[in-house]
């Protein structure tokens, strides 16, 4: 027996690129985030070899959860194939061997940018969020600690100002993206950047949903089954972008987000953002056998949960 | 091999690092060792910022990247997140340095001396043009001048005191806490747990200390320049070599396990403390490597960043958020990343409001 024969096969990199101690550290944040749904929780958030800004926040929470038995979607805009998902699905391919997929419905982990699937996820599914910014209070308080305090009090009347100050200055609300949520009846949430189209599907969601933000250093979750509601009064409400008319160039679908194609006419072409879902769409088209999940919104843009979006 | 979804990217991702591969040259075991040897300031600040000390490393990563200094920065802190600390070397003592470099602009002498050490700082900045004729360089390439050994450039291997601690004899400075002898291992450290503010002294310095330089000089110029304190006192610079002291977990016995390049400064100022208080008071910053324009500037925000009126550079949280490289450089490119789905987002609002209310 030579020594090399007891020795480990050299290995340049954890399972996960994380080592041990950092993964029990996310571990144990996101337990904690999860039992206090909104709340952020700071985190040391290593730096990855993925640029900083560019979802490392999202890559660790995949990456301390993530196991063999995985299969792992990465979608940016709602595209599997744009650069930025690609690299990062082969990362965490090729630094945990997991299967990967674009089948929403087949995957166990989907780590996302700006975007929530169409087709609904369902009880036992993980979305990991990429978060640039998880302080939905910094445009009215960019100091972190106070804002801390204000999320401590619960005080947010800066924010039910800010939303009537847009009311009356332009009749609607302004909040594009990131529409800010209540979380429970209790924290307010950034939901990530998602339209506000997929903002109503966290709420009384059946998967868990992560969100994570590797530059600021915090991370948030929201469990299954727990309330989420946009911050909107008794009498005007939080509506969702308006996709009415809108019909993907590539499959005819209406009723789904669109991305919008400027075109040299001067006029738009649309298509549906969500590139897994348009791919199942045209194999079924062909004929091909596929199966299609059960989607948020209906053909007739009605989403799936009634009362919600009022 | 997993099974891997979607290739287009993965393609367009291989052929633009083949592109900037052909553009950069080839990378070899030679340019990396020419990097470490004769670009020993840039190599200290890719160090100082990635906080590891690695002058093979440094150089590589400044290889890899074709010298684009944050991209090398990020290589070495993500390399860093993989290393486990292992164990924690004894804290270094300012009077222990192997200093090559002291200068205190303070007093005329100081007990130890000035030091001019290496450094350009009187040299005339004129371009050696003859070099490029490649007459002077022959010679100079026939035999290489030997590598810099501590005890050449050091003029004194005795002890040099602080500065610092002859103003706190003299009651000009307050005492230091007694907090000696300190346990390592007890320091709150920045790159374990996450900044919070007010933040812990510990975690103020270690930031300072892996901060962008550019990004410190730019709010510390800010501060001297006009926002800031009426007039500071660089009162101690130093460059020099530091023992990197560990015990040996059996025996116990201290030894040392190498050298490292360290810079620091002290900036003193007329303190604005209650009647009965030092006089001074004095603004501190170290790093890895030589970085005089970094420690100097680092030293005047540490005093600047509690002064009371508002100016970003007497905000704590607004100074090392923002001077942090990898993370301000990262979220500056992340805008190259598409951003559609928020921009029809917000698209959405804009054109129905210009129907109904004002417009933005």
């Amino acid at each position: 027996m030579t020594l090399a024969d007891l020795a480990h096969p050299r290995q340049d990199y954890s399972y996960g690129f994380l080592d041990a101690f950092a993964r029990r550290e996310l571990r144990r944040r996101i337990l904690k985030a999860i039992a206090i749904p909104g709340y952020q929780v700071p985190y040391a958030s290593r730096e990855l070899p993925i640029a900083r800004g560019w979802g490392t926040g999202g890559l660790q929470a995949t990456l301390s959860v993530v196991g063999p038995q995985d299969v792992v979607k990465v979608i940016d805009q709602g595209a599997d194939d744009s650069v930025n998902a690609a690299n990062l699905r082969r990362f965490i391919a090729r630094m945990t061997g997991v299967e990967t997929t674009t089948d929403t419905t087949k995957a166990t982990i989907i780590q996302s940018r700006h975007r929530i699937p169409e087709e609904r996820m369902d009880k036992g599914q993980l979305l990991v969020l990429q978060v640039p910014d998880p302080e939905p209070l910094r445009h009215v308080q960019p100091d972190s600690s106070q804002a801390r305090e204000m999320h401590a009090d619960a005080d947010y009347a800066q924010m039910w100002l800010s939303l009537y100050e847009q009311l009356v200055r332009f009749g609607r609300f302004m909040q594009g993206a990131s529409y800010p949520v209540i979380v429970n009846g209790r924290y307010l949430m950034s939901p990530s950047p998602i339209p506000r189209w997929d903002t109503p599907a966290l709420h009384q969601s059946a998967h868990l949903t992560i969100l994570s933000a590797g530059r600021e250093k915090r991370l948030y979750a929201v469990p299954p089954y727990t309330d989420v509601r946009p911050i909107e009064f008794s009498d005007v409400f939080f509506q969702v972008e308006d996709q009415a008319g809108r019909v993907c160039t590539l499959t005819g679908a209406g009723q789904k987000y669109m991305d919008e194609l400027p075109q040299p006419s001067g006029e738009s072409r649309f298509r549906i953002s969500d590139t897994g879902y348009v791919e199942k769409l045209l194999k079924m088209a062909q004929g091909e056998s596929t199966k299609i999940g059960p989607t948020y919104y209906d053909d007739a843009g009605q989403f799936w949960m009634p009362g919600v979006i009022k | 091999m997993a099974y891997v979804a979607a290739r287009g990217g993965e393609q367009a991702i291989a052929a633009a690092e083949e592109l900037h591969t052909t553009l950069n040259g080839p990378l070899s075991a030679v340019l990396v060792q020419s990097i470490e040897r004769h670009l020993p300031y840039l190599v200290d600040r890719v160090m100082g910022e990635g906080s590891l000390y690695a002058p093979d490393l440094a150089a590589l990563a400044l290889a890899q990247t074709g010298g684009d200094l944050y991209e090398a920065v990020l290589l070495l802190r993500a390399y860093r997140s993989t290393q486990p600390r292992i164990t924690y070397a004894l804290p270094v003592r300012q009077s222990e340095l192997r200093t090559v470099r002291r200068i205190s602009a303070a007093f005329k002498d100081i007990p130890g001396g000035q030091i001019l050490g290496p450094s350009l700082d009187y040299s005339h900045r004129l371009l050696r043009l003859d070099v490029l004729d490649d007459a002077l360089s022959i010679e100079d390439r026939k035999e290489e001048p030997p590598a810099l050994s501590i005890e050449r450039c050091s003029m004194l291997n005795a002890p040099l005191p602080a500065v610092a601690d002859w103003q706190r004899e003299n009651g000009l400075l307050a005492p230091l806490p007694d907090r000696d002898p300190c346990d390592p291992s007890a320091l709150p450290d920045v790159t374990r747990e996450p900044i919070s503010f007010p933040a812990p002294r510990a975690h103020r310095l270690q930031s300072l200390a892996r901060a962008d330089t550019g990004g410190v000089l730019a709010l510390g110029y800010a501060s001297m320049r006009g926002y800031g304190m009426s007039h500071p006192t660089v009162n101690e610079l130093r460059l020099g070599y530091a023992e990197v002291t560990l015990r040996h977990p059996v025996t116990g016995v201290a030894f040392s396990a190498g050298r490292v390049r360290v810079s620091q400064a002290e900036i003193v100022d007329t303190g604005a403390g209650a009647p009965g208080d030092a006089p001074l008071r004095l603004g501190f910053t170290a790093t890895i490597g030589w970085n005089e324009v970094k420690t100097i500037a680092g030293a005047m925000l540490d005093l600047e960043m509690s002064a009371p009126n508002p100016h970003p550079a007497h905000q704590e949280e607004f100074v090392l958020y923002h001077t942090e490289p990898v993370e301000s450089s990262g979220f500056c490119i992340h805008y190259k990343l598409p951003h559609y789905v928020t921009f029809g987002s917000a698209l959405d609002n804009l054109r129905k409001a210009a129907k109904t209310g004002e417009t933005l």
